[in-house]
């Protein structure tokens, strides 16, 4: 049951108001002027039917006057409502979760950053606590240290709001939540609410964060959710940039490579790529990206003599969107890298393998294309090395020896990559049980072959995959009209990711870190498709994605974490970090086999080139962006939320305010109750219209 | 002329006069005033004097024996004869004393009776008076001589509004006691049940009575125009109603007219003349209506 209280209590003093038709009644009665009249017996023949009824009349006119005055006078005593719930009368501990991540400085639907709706909330959460209250803020950026105060504490709180500012990293909701959760949990306080303030970014909403709204409601703590935003917000931005140059085509020139997403319902046309070096515009193109695709995008470096000078700081730039953050790319391009491919096949029967893969790698044999490949018998992985080679192609091998496998395995733990080509005399078995565990999560089975007159068609699976880079495709699109006549069955588990497969769901091109398979042949035993005009780029992708992943493995660092950098060689003496916004960190150097890194003490604040300094003299430069993750400003229904995380404790355990009014009217509601004085206005407007309505009537009669 | 034979006949005029043998001349004399021709001054048959002829008086009346004997010409006057016994009963209950247009039923039913007496002694009709009222009364016999005038108005006079209505008790004795047939006009505003009007009406009727009534009545009492909620006080019962009056206006008039009608229903039904009169209105009206029950009768 709602509790019913005044705001202005004052006013019931005016109570008696309410009397004065009564006693006015009482009056008038009591002083009826008294008339001798020769007879009342027609008056009296009139008393049971009229009399009565008027009477009845009567009574009722005199009640309309005294509710009229009634609820005129508890309107002025400001009537409010309090919903079964609330905290009114009680004071209460509310954890703030604000989300502060790159995501909240998208603007909203009213070209407004997210984070001024989001502060604004928080804003109005802060000031509607009272005396008693206990308020605990959560950034989700940081939420290892909440701020926490008491209600008298507020104006502290209101300034902690007030120096809020997004962070360009993601959010780590769970954790702020929880948190929360513990600090609200130690509260004495019996009434505890968690508001949650974000943009309830799908990539954000993790099974752990969701996990973690279900654990407040079971806690018995309300749980409100305020999503700052409504509907999906178009955007298009980078998710990487190569560092490394390619040779363009046709061995001229050199190109850099930029992964492109567009997470929109509508395509990205014609999007006009920048790249500069400081000021200088050094390259460029456009790109156009159908809804919701991914790719990566080529674009030819115009540099000159800068073409070998190694680390080059660029910032690719795109046209601006509501998400400003990724639309601008740092990047430290390197010189364009030969990637060294050790080619193992087997010669059969007196007659050397297919050079299909080895011509589509490097077809004119002098590593323009940015592949050289050396073909050799499986003995040459005994004498294998890291300094020589980058990746290793098994191709239709059909099994390797304990020792060149065990040298196969340093190599790819130096950091090399691996592509292995199935094919008519690869034996299934020695790779499922012996080559593949510890490198990819995939099981061969054996051997199929398409039906008389059917083959097998190669289908993307992951359009976006840096092995199918070259190819425009789709989900499920067929890569080439090439036909496979025969495959190698196999079933892969993640990690390992199906990228290419055919018709019929069977997996076709299956890779992992630093390994690419491919279930079928890449000569022409079965099929056609070395014929294709997909053959080539599939092969270089291939092989690009194991032996770059490798290069690779440091990673590019992001906002919030530490700033890192290959090293060619050990510094001499202590370093020093230096980057945007006066960051300036220690730095330490780290090993990696035969390679060492750079890394910086305290974590980078925000996107740009942090420099590591060795006596005063640069040694080398680090790329900082925003993590891609943020970047997808599609959100999660808070209806969704609201009835998963409600459970068994029914939808009122969760509520969704989607608008500032309404968190106002929830905070006036919850606080202070619901005012009702326009509806007691109202009704003593309505009480006193019907009292001139039925007075007016009983005139009218004769 | 006429306005001051208006005035004369006007009630609340009449009213202020302070003497009621005064009133009763001024009515009768403005009344007949107005007539073109007295048909009811007549010639008894009993002689009782002669007077000199006169050119131009009728040669009807001419005294042929004595112009035998005498040669002289005296018409012969006879003593006009009483033919009319008139009973004028009226009623003095407590209801008669309301009056709201400056004079009281029992004010109108005192001046109309006392010109109604002059008038018939005028006429050497004998009147006799009855005044009734619940549990009470008082009376004077019939007589048609102008002396009887004064006790007339004297009881006139002294009668006051008290008691309650029964004419069931109070006609039904004043029609045992008349023996002789005559005229009975009754003043009265018939608060009571029609049954029981009607009853007392038979009884006049069945001692060969020839009945008048003048149901008089206060044009409040028909209207019932007042304006604010009140108590009323019934003046016989003391029985108290609170209403609105313009609540119950309406159907307060159409039970009054429904009563009326019922009341000259019974009087038509008991051959009575009934004449409604209200207290606003001349009496004129009545004493036409006596006359032409008069002339009716004789």
């Amino acid at each position: 049951m709602p509790v019913f209280s005044f705001l202005n209590p004052s006013f019931l003093w005016a109570l008696p108001v309410a009397a004065i038709p009564v006693i006015i009644h009482l009056l008038s009665r009591r002083r009826l002027p008294e008339i001798s009249f020769p007879t009342t017996r027609f008056l009296k023949a009139l008393e049971p039917n009229e009399v009565r009824r008027l009477r009845l009349r009567e009574l009722l006119l005199l009640l309309l006057r005294t509710l009229a005055l009634l609820f005129l006078v508890l309107a002025f005593a400001r009537p409010s409502l309090t919903p079964r719930g609330a905290v009114t009368h009680a004071a209460a501990a509310v954890g703030i979760l604000v989300d502060d991540s790159a995501s909240m400085t998208a603007l909203d639907e009213q070209a407004r950053p997210r984070m001024q709706g989001a502060l604004a909330r928080a804003v109005a959460l802060s000031e509607a606590a009272r005396a008693g209250d206990e308020l605990y803020l959560a950034r989700a950026t940081r939420p290892e240290d909440p701020e926490t105060g008491r209600a008298r504490d507020r104006v502290r709180l209101a300034r902690a709001l007030e120096r809020l500012e997004p962070s360009p990293v993601p959010a780590r909701l769970a954790e702020a939540a929880r948190a929360l959760r513990l600090a609200l949990g130690r509260s004495a306080l019996r009434e505890r609410e968690l508001y949650w303030i974000t943009d309830f970014q799908r990539s954000n909403m993790t099974p752990e964060a969701r996990a973690e709204l279900g654990e407040a409601v079971r806690a018995g703590i309300r749980v409100y959710l305020l999503p700052v935003v409504q509907g999906r917000t178009p955007n298009h931005g980078f998710e990487a940039v190569d560092p490394e140059t390619r040779p363009g085509p046709e061995g001229r020139g050199l190109e850099v490579r930029a992964r492109l997403a567009n997470h929109g319902d509508s395509p990205s046309d014609r999007l006009a790529i920048r790249v500069r070096r400081g000021d200088a515009l050094v390259g460029g193109g456009d790109a156009t990206l159908r809804a919701g695709e991914t790719k990566w995008v080529s674009m030819p470096l115009e540099w000159g003599a800068a073409r070998d000078s190694g680390d080059v700081p660029v910032v690719a730039e795109t046209d601006e969107d509501a998400y400003a953050l990724d639309d601008r790319w740092f990047a430290v391009l390197g010189a364009p890298r030969r990637l060294r491919v050790l080619r193992i096949a087997e010669s059969r029967a007196g007659a050397p393998p297919p050079r299909y893969a080895a011509l589509a790698l490097d077809p004119s044999g002098d590593g323009g294309s940015g592949f050289s490949v050396e073909t050799s018998a499986p003995e040459a992985l005994l004498s294998l090395s890291r300094a020589r080679h980058d990746a290793v192609l098994l191709e239709d091998v059909a099994s390797l020896s304990g020792a060149a496998e065990g040298r196969l395995r340093s190599f790819l733990h130096e950091g090399g990559g691996l592509v292995v080509a199935l094919g008519p005399h690869a034996d299934a078995d020695y790779y499922s049980h012996h080559l593949f565990p510890g490198l990819v999560s995939l099981t061969l089975e054996r051997a199929e072959h398409a039906p008389e007159g059917g083959a097998f068609e190669l289908r993307a699976r992951v359009p976006g995959h840096a092995a199918l880079e070259g190819l425009a495709v789709g989900v499920n699109s067929p890569l080439t009209q090439a036909r496979l006549t025969g495959i190698m069955l196999g079933r892969a588990a993640a990690p390992a990711e199906v990228v290419v497969q055919t018709t019929g769901g069977y997996p076709l091109l299956v890779t992992a870190p630093s390994v690419s398979v491919f279930l079928s042949s890449l000569a022409d035993d079965w099929g056609d498709f070395p014929f294709s005009g997909a053959f080539v780029p599939l092969v270089r992708g291939m092989v690009a994605h194991a032996a770059r992943a490798g290069s690779a493995a440091g990673g590019e660092p992001r906002v919030g974490e530490r700033p890192s950098a290959p090293l060619a060689e050990a510094p001499s003496g202590a370093l020093f970090t230096r980057g945007p916004a006066g960051y300036s960190s220690p730095a330490a150097v780290e090993t990696e086999g035969a390679l060492y890194r750079a890394i910086a003490d305290a974590p980078a604040p925000a996107p740009g080139f942090y420099t590591f300094e060795s006596g005063g003299r640069p040694i080398a430069t680090a790329a900082v962006n925003p993590d891609p993750i943020e970047s997808d400003l599609d959100n999660v229904s808070t209806d969704s939320l609201r009835v998963e995380a409600s459970g068994t404790r029914g939808a009122a355990a969760v509520t969704v305010i989607t608008t500032r009014g309404a968190l106002e009217a929830h905070l006036r509601d919850t606080r202070r109750g619901r005012e009702v004085w326009m509806e007691f206005l109202v009704g003593a407007a309505l009480f006193l219209i019907a009292e001139l309505a039925l007075g007016s009537a009983l005139v009218i009669r004769p | 002329m006429s306005q001051d034979r208006a005035r004369l006949l006007d009630p609340r005029f009449v009213s202020k006069l302070s003497r009621l043998d005064l009133k009763a001349r001024l009515v009768v004399e403005g009344f007949l005033t107005g007539l073109h021709r007295s048909p009811y001054h007549g010639f008894s048959v009993e002689f009782a004097e002669h007077r000199q002829y006169m050119p131009g008086d009728p040669l009807r009346h001419l005294d042929w024996k004595v112009l035998a004997k005498s040669d002289r010409k005296y018409l012969k006057q006879y003593e006009e004869e009483t033919n009319l016994r008139a009973s004028l009963l009226v009623d003095t209950s407590a209801s008669m004393a309301y009056g709201s247009a400056g004079i009281t039923k029992l004010d109108y039913a005192r001046q109309l009776a006392a010109a109604l007496a002059y008038l018939m002694l005028t006429q050497n009709d004998a009147v006799g008076l009855f005044a009734f009222a619940q549990g009470r009364g008082e009376q004077i016999p019939p007589r048609s001589t102008m002396g009887h005038l004064r006790p007339l108005l004297l009881l006139l006079e002294r009668l006051a509004p008290a008691g309650g209505t029964d004419f069931a008790a109070s006609l039904h004795s004043l029609a045992e006691r008349m023996t002789r047939r005559g005229l009975i006009v009754l003043f009265s505003d018939l608060l009571d049940e029609p049954e029981r009007i009607e009853a007392a009406i038979h009884h006049f009727r069945h001692r060969k009575h020839e009945v008048l009534v003048f149901h008089i009545l206060d044009p409040q009492e028909l209207l019932f125009s007042f304006e604010r909620e009140a108590v009323y006080i019934d003046s016989e019962s003391g029985d108290r109603v609170t209403t609105r009056p313009q609540e119950l206006r309406g159907d307060y008039r159409a039970r009054v007219a429904a009563w009326k009608e019922r009341l000259r229903q019974v009087c038509i039904e008991k051959q009575a003349d009934y004449v409604p009169l209200t207290t606003d209105q001349p009496y004129d009206r009545a004493l036409l209506e006596y006359l032409s029950k008069r002339a009716r009768l004789l």
